[in-house]
Order: C-alpha cells, then structure tokens, then sequence
C-alpha cells in the first residue's frame, strides 16, 4: 500500500529503453536504458566521447535516436512535431557554451519563450523574469547584453531562460566546462538549490565534488553503454566495474 | 594592522602630442622608399588636382547647362504648375526628419577640436585650389586671403577656446551644426544666382536675369524652417509620449511615404468616386470584416492542425488564382487577387498570435488596417492622374532615379530574405526552387531582365492585364536584386551558430518563431556591410534604365541637355555634376551603414 502511494507521488519522468542512435556509421548510443524518478537528480559520468551528451540531447529531441523508446513525463518521442513541441517546452536544458542570445538583452533572453510559447503577458513575464535572476543571483544585470557578462552571470542566465519555461525537468549539458575556475561555484550553487527545489535533474559534468554532494544517482557510461549506475557512496568508494575504476583512478 | 588599502586611481598619460613637423617625418619621410612613395604620390596628385580644375574652370565649359536646367534634372516633365507638390513631399520628408531625430534622441556631438580642423583644412584645401587653378593672379590673390581667413578663424577656436590645461574640449551637437551649415547653404540662395531659366508655354528656355535661386529660395528656406520646428516641437513633446510607440508610429510614417507620397501627392490620382462607392468601398469592406473574422477565428489557442491547413487552403487559393490571370481562366479584379494573398499570409503567421482575447482582436485589428492602407493604395495607382504630362511619367531625373531606388530596395529585400531561408531551409522543394531563381537570375545581365521586363513581358500577359512601364522596369529590378540580396543574407545565415538554433529549439519555439526572433536578426546584422554594399550598387546601377528608355539622371544629363538648342552637345558639364551627385548620396549611406555598425556593436557583443 504505501509502496503505491510512493510509486505515485514519484512517478517516472524519463524512461529510456534499448535507445540507440548512429552518426553515419559510428554507433554513439548502443541499448541504453535506464528510468529517472520525479525529483531525482542523475549525474552522468564517463571520458569524452562516451556519448553522455548524445543522450542527453536525445531526451528533448536535439538529436533523434533511430532504435528504442524514449517516453518524457508520459509523452513518447517520435517524429510527430507535436510531441516535440510539447516535450521542450517541459524540458529545460543549460548548453556548455551558454548560447544565450547575443542580440537580446538578459530580461527579453528570459522572457522570450514565456511571452511567445507560454502566451503570457508582457508584464508578468518580465516580472516572472525578474525573480528568476534575483534567485540565480544576478538581479542588476537584466537590462545588459549577454556579451557584457562574465561567463559565470552568462550560464546563471541560460539557467534563469530555462527555467523560465516552468520546466519539470532540467537538462544540463556539462554546464560548467567552459568556465574559469573561479566562476564554477557560482554555477553550482545554483544548480544545488534547484536540486533542493525538488526539480528533476539530469547533468552531465565532471565535477566530482558536484556528484558526490548532490546526486541522487550516478551513471557512468563508455563507448555508447551504460557501464555502471548506483548512488555516489557506492560509486566512488566501492565501484564494481574495472572500466569504472579505471576512469576513477585516472580522474580523482 | 588590517589598514584599508587605498587604491590610488592614476589618470592615463596624454599622449605626447606632436609637432607637425614631427608628424611628417615619421609618416612621410620615414625612410627611403617611404620618401619615394611620397614624392610620387605627391607629385600624381598635384597633377590630378591641376586637371580637374583646369577642366572645371576652363573658359569652355558652359556650367549654366546644369544651372539652367537644374529642375530638369531633379524634377523632368513635372509640370510647373503643380510644383507645389513637390515641395509638399520635400517637406513631409523634412517634418519626419526632424520628428525623428528628436524621438531617436540625436545625441551625438561634434568637438571644438574636430571642428577647428576642419575649418583649417578647409583653407587649406581653398589656399591649394588658389595655387592650383588656373586663375588669373588677382582672383588667386582673393583665394589665398579667403583659404587664410578660414584658418585663421580655426587657430583661433584652436587656441581662444582652450580650458586652463591647455586643452580643447568643449563640443557642440551634431544636429544642430548640421542645421547650421544647411542655414547657411538655404540663406547663399538669397544671396548668389546659382542659375538661370524661365518657362514659356510651358517649355523651359534659358534666360539671363532670373534665377532658379530666386525661383527656389523661398520653398529651400520654408524647408529648412520645417525641419528646424518639427525638431524643435518633437524634443518639446518626446517625455509626454511613450518613446516607444512614437518610435513606432514614426517608422511605420518612413515606410508607407514612399508609398503615399508618390501615388497620393506627387501623382494625383483622378477618383473615380462613382466606382469607388460602387465597388472598392463594398470591397474593402468586405475583405476588412471577413478577412478580420477568420483570422480571429485562426489565432484561436486550441486550433491545432486545422488553423493550418486552412491557411495553406488559402494560401493555394491565392497563388491559383494568379495561375488563373495568367492563362486568362476567370476575370478578378487585381486588387482581389492581392487581398487573397494577403489573408493567406496573415493566415500563415496567425498562430503566433493564439492568446488571449486582447492579443487576437489586435491582430484582426491589424488586419482591417491593413487592408483599409492597400486598398486605398491600389486604387489610388489604378486611378489616373490629374497632372497633364509633358513626357511618358511625372517622375525624371533624380526623382526618378530616387523612386527605382527606393522602391527596389523597399520591395527586394523581404524577397530576398524569403529567398535566403528558402535557400537554407531543409524542405526540398523550396530550397531547390530559390536556388534555381538564385542562380538563373544571377546568370543573366540586369540589361538584359530591364528590356526582358519592359518590352517582352506586355506581349506574355494576358489580355486585359497591363502593366506600366516603370512598374515593368521596379518589377524585374527588384526581381534581380533580390537574387543577390538573398546571396548576402545566406551569408548572414550561414553565421548563425548551430548552438543559437538548439537553444531556441530547447526553450520550446516553433521554427517561424526561431527564424524570426533568433535568426534572422542576428544574420542580418552580420550582414549589414555586404547589404549596405548592394543597396549603394542598386542605387548608382537605375543609370541603366535609361537604355530601356526612362528618364533618370543619366539619360537627362548624356542626351537630353545636350540636345538643347541653347547647349547643343553640352554633355560634360552634366556628367561631372551627376557624378557627383551619386557619389553623395552613394557615400552617405557608406557612411551611415558604418554608423550603424557602430551601434549594433558588430564584433563587439
């Protein structure tokens, strides 16, 4: 009884079965599967070139997998525009270069989508817009452009654009990778209040600190496969898979 | 212990200034090639200076061409009866100008510094002439003395004005120089005779004693007064108006005066009111309400698929009906045709307004505007006109030249963006269809598509349907610009990062939103030096319709005045001073278009 009450207060919102996907001939993804819970936060590991980024592009349809089912908060993804239009505009991702809207002033780069996919008015958009750069920090910066901002201030506002959406999933795309040393908290803080937020959370990064704090899960993944998954006190201390040591010795 | 550290902020040096002396051996004389060059140069230029001048002041030239039928080459075959029309769109012109640069807050301003050079360049550039020319001693003599006043007066700024450091700061505002200098010029017509002409019956004839100065230095001057007051009236009015809307409403007034100046003022259409009444008011009427009524209907939120289909139903409707003119199937008045094509695409769009019920009833109302201006429109060029004619149109000259340019420009460059994404887009069968238009109209000569547009389409159409023939010659100009302008903005295009395209996909926006939030602004500000660079050619290339036939600048210039009785085979005058009319107009849109990189800070955000 109480298994089912909790089964339905955490439902599944990304369910991947057998997903794989070619560039050309090079298999990035080969049979990934693997079901991310309502409010759990999943941090995805593995060298470069393992295909971590693929899969996530694959879950609001940036790439398009040729085999398997990807179903987001009950809506599966195929061709049908529909279902993609409906699945990004649930899903927010956080790119490791940003990619905010050079010609857009940080308040119209957050209020855009709200104004124009979520029909909302112009008021309280911005006014929706404004709370979302107090939280991540940067209130004072809204009337700026993008290129007038460190790249700490340019990722919290790619964080503020997404979540702007109301978005029930976040996706983050090593978010810190293109960033100085020093603006990495900055970065992280944010993302580890959303976490407390209770958002549903998939990143791919290589801060381990990050994983290990944070994370409800880790996956490590090599060659396009899903090599080994568990919490991080049984990922970093304890892991069973040589590939995965390997890559923990070689890092840590 | 923990003392506050203070920062000392040191001023930067100033640059050591340096003689002039010193200038010109570093740059000039620096070492021996250096000093080569500059003999060379120097030498080339002297000679070049020596030849034009010689050209201009020789006691051949006979400038009272030009003078004389200055208005012929501004304005040929506008009858002089109704000149006032002209200076009414001059003037319209003048009052947005003036309204304009109040509302955008002309802000930018001149330094003393920058301005007391170039009063001493100027003498310097009138002492050069003197010694240049070839001029009798004596009028020399007066140059020299003039070229000296003028650098004195600059040494003077340069020196009276200098604060306590010994340095020249103040500025004064660019607009209001601007309107100083213009002051001048329009006061100089009261002063100086710049030419001389009379009308007899109607033909101009040249005659000693009047002056176009005198016959235009009341209009020139109720001109300047216009642009001077509405800047005046707007920077009095701008902080009781919403800076935005006022902005808005202004450019909204910029693009439609082409439109209504030509056909409403200059023109003069002859209504028809018996048929107005009859058949363009019920019309419109009912474009306007039914058009209205179905686009509400389209922009409805929960629609889905359905708004789309019908807007493509529509959209088919229309282009079939233009299939039909052509083959001659059915009869439909053109404005009809027009209208549908116009609801199709406001169909198309309508989904990006599925709000609330404000946001839906705006669009509609958009719509009914819309139809209200080209409908006015289309019945207003339909309509004959009142002025009686002297030659083929009311336009010659560099009115002329104006109204191809300007049309042109107006009317290919949303083609030639549709054509870019076209060219780009991933649907096959546009993209093979602007690639084919692309490349078949950048294989043929613009001669070639001017004569194509002005003597072999009127024996294609069908009957019934004609086409005029400056409207021949704008259509298959704006069709050739169009191709290139397409060439330049896919370059714009290309340079938009796949990056910028995922993130809008990401945050949920349709393609036609991406494409026009994201993309396109971001292209088209990559490609503003490519563009600029190809509305100059468009502008300097309406020479060539004058072998089709028209009557632009060139062709009044190179054979109208030379065929004079008065100026028989006077043909060199009028070259040079076209020449230099193009390079002003051609070289102030150079520089705007720098400007305006300026400000949208290529390179820089």
């Amino acid at each position: 009884m109480s298994e089912e009450t909790a089964h339905k207060t955490r439902s599944d919102m990304i369910v991947c079965e057998n997903v794989d996907k070619w560039f050309g001939d090079f298999q990035a993804l080969k049979g990934v599967t693997a079901t991310i819970a309502e409010q759990e936060v999943v941090v995805v590991l593995g060298p470069s070139g393992s295909g971590k980024s693929t899969w996530i592009r694959c879950i609001n349809r940036l790439e398009a997998h040729q085999k398997g089912t990807i179903v987001v908060d009950g809506v599966e993804l195929t061709n049908d525009l529909r279902n993609i239009e409906k699945i990004r505009s649930e899903v927010g991702m956080v790119f490791q270069q940003f990619n905010l809207f050079p010609h857009l002033t940080v308040l119209d780069n957050v209020t855009l989508a709200p104004k124009w996919v979520r029909k909302m008015p112009k008021t309280e958009a911005e006014n929706k817009a404004k709370d979302l750069l107090e939280m991540v920090g940067i209130p004072e910066q809204a009337a700026k452009y993008p290129g007038q901002l460190s790249g700490g201030q340019q990722q919290r506002v790619a964080i503020a654009r997404a979540l702007a959406m109301e978005p029930r999933i976040m996706l983050f795309d090593e978010p810190t990778s293109a960033l100085d040393p020093e603006m990495i908290k900055e970065v992280l803080d944010v993302m580890r209040d959303l976490a407390l937020g209770g958002m549903t959370m998939m990143v791919v990064t290589h801060e381990m600190g990050f994983a290990k704090e944070v994370a409800d899960r880790v996956i490590f993944m090599e060659s396009g496969e899903i090599v080994e998954e568990g919490t991080p006190e049984h990922f970093f201390t304890n892991p069973t898979e040589d590939r995965t040591k390997l890559f923990l010795s070689q890092i840590l | 212990m923990n003392e506050p550290t203070t920062i000392k902020i040191e001023k930067r040096p100033e640059e050591p200034s340096r003689t002039p002396r010193e200038w010109i051996r570093k740059n000039l004389f620096s070492n021996i090639p250096n000093t080569i060059l500059t003999l060379i140069f120097g030498a080339i230029s002297i000679y070049a200076i020596r030849a034009l001048l010689g050209f201009i002041l020789s006691g051949e030239r006979r400038w009272g061409a030009v003078a004389t039928n200055m208005r012929l080459l501004m304005a040929q075959g506008y009858p002089a009866d109704q000149f006032v029309r002209v200076w009414f769109t001059l003037g319209c012109l003048m009052a947005l100008s003036g309204l304009s640069l109040a509302a955008w807050r002309a802000s930018g301003r001149l330094s003393v510094k920058k301005i007391s050079i170039w009063t001493m360049n100027l003498g310097g550039g009138l002492a050069i002439f003197a010694v240049l020319a070839p001029i009798s001693w004596a009028s020399r003599l007066g140059w020299i003395i003039a070229g000296m006043l003028f650098v004195l007066v600059g040494l003077s700024m340069w020196f009276g004005l200098r604060d306590s450091e010994k340095r020249l700061s103040g500025s004064v505002p660019t607009v209001w120089f601007t309107y100083g200098i213009l002051g001048v010029l329009v006061l100089s017509l009261w002063t100086v005779p710049y030419g001389h002409y009379a009308f007899v019956d109607g033909e101009l004839i040249a005659e000693t004693g009047r002056t176009v100065a005198m016959s235009t230095k009341l209009p020139f001057t109720v001109m300047w007064l216009i642009l001077v007051g509405s800047y005046l009236i707007g920077t009095q009015v701008r902080d009781w108006i919403p800076s935005g809307k006022a902005k808005g409403v202004l450019v909204g007034l910029w693009f439609l005066s082409p439109f209504i100046l030509n056909w409403i003022v200059l023109r003069d259409p002859d209504f028809d009111y018996a048929h107005i009444a009859s058949t363009d008011i019920p019309l419109a009427l009912m474009f306007a309400i039914g058009g209205g009524l179905a686009l509400y209907l389209l922009s409805k939120p929960d629609l889905g698929e359905i708004g789309r289909i019908v807007a493509i139903g529509f959209l088919i409707f229309a282009v079939f009906n233009w299939v039909a003119a052509f083959f001659g199937w059915y009869p439909m008045l053109q404005k009809v045709r027009i209208s549908f094509v116009l609801l199709a695409l406001a169909a198309l769009i309508a989904p990006n307004f599925a709000a609330d019920k404000r946001t839906r009833l705006r669009f509609a109302a958009s719509w009914i505007g819309l139809i209200a201006v080209s409908h006015w429109l289309i019945t207003a060029i339909n309509s004959p006109s009142t002025l009686k004619l002297q030659g083929p149109t009311y336009l010659g000259g560099f009115s002329l030249t104006l109204f191809v340019a300007v049309l042109t420009l107006l009317l290919s460059f949303p083609l030639g963006v549709l054509l870019a994404l076209g060219r780009t887009s991933s649907m096959p069968i546009a993209r093979v269809l602007s690639t084919a238009y692309i490349e078949s109209i950048r294989g043929v000569p613009l001669i070639t598509i001017l004569f194509f547009f002005s003597n072999i389409l009127p024996l294609f159409l069908p009957e019934g349907m004609e086409i005029a023939e400056l409207a021949a010659i704008v259509t298959g100009y704006t069709l050739f610009s169009a191709a290139y302008l397409a060439e330049n903005v896919r370059g714009g295009l290309q340079s938009v990062m796949r990056g910028q395209y995922e993130a809008a996909d990401a945050i949920g926006l349709t393609t036609s939103q991406r494409t026009g939030f994201i993309v396109i602004p971001q292209a088209l500000r990559v490609s503003i030096p490519p563009l600029v660079g190809q509305a100059i050619g468009v502008f300097k290339e309406t020479s060539l319709v004058a072998i089709v036939g028209a009557f632009d600048l060139l062709r009044i210039a190179a054979y109208v005045v030379p065929a004079q009785t008065e100026f028989l085979g006077v043909k060199r005058e009028g070259l040079l001073l076209i020449s230099v009319i193009y390079f002003i107009v051609a070289f102030s849109m150079s520089k705007y278009s720098q400007k305006l990189e300026e400000r949208v800070g290529l390179g820089e955000r």
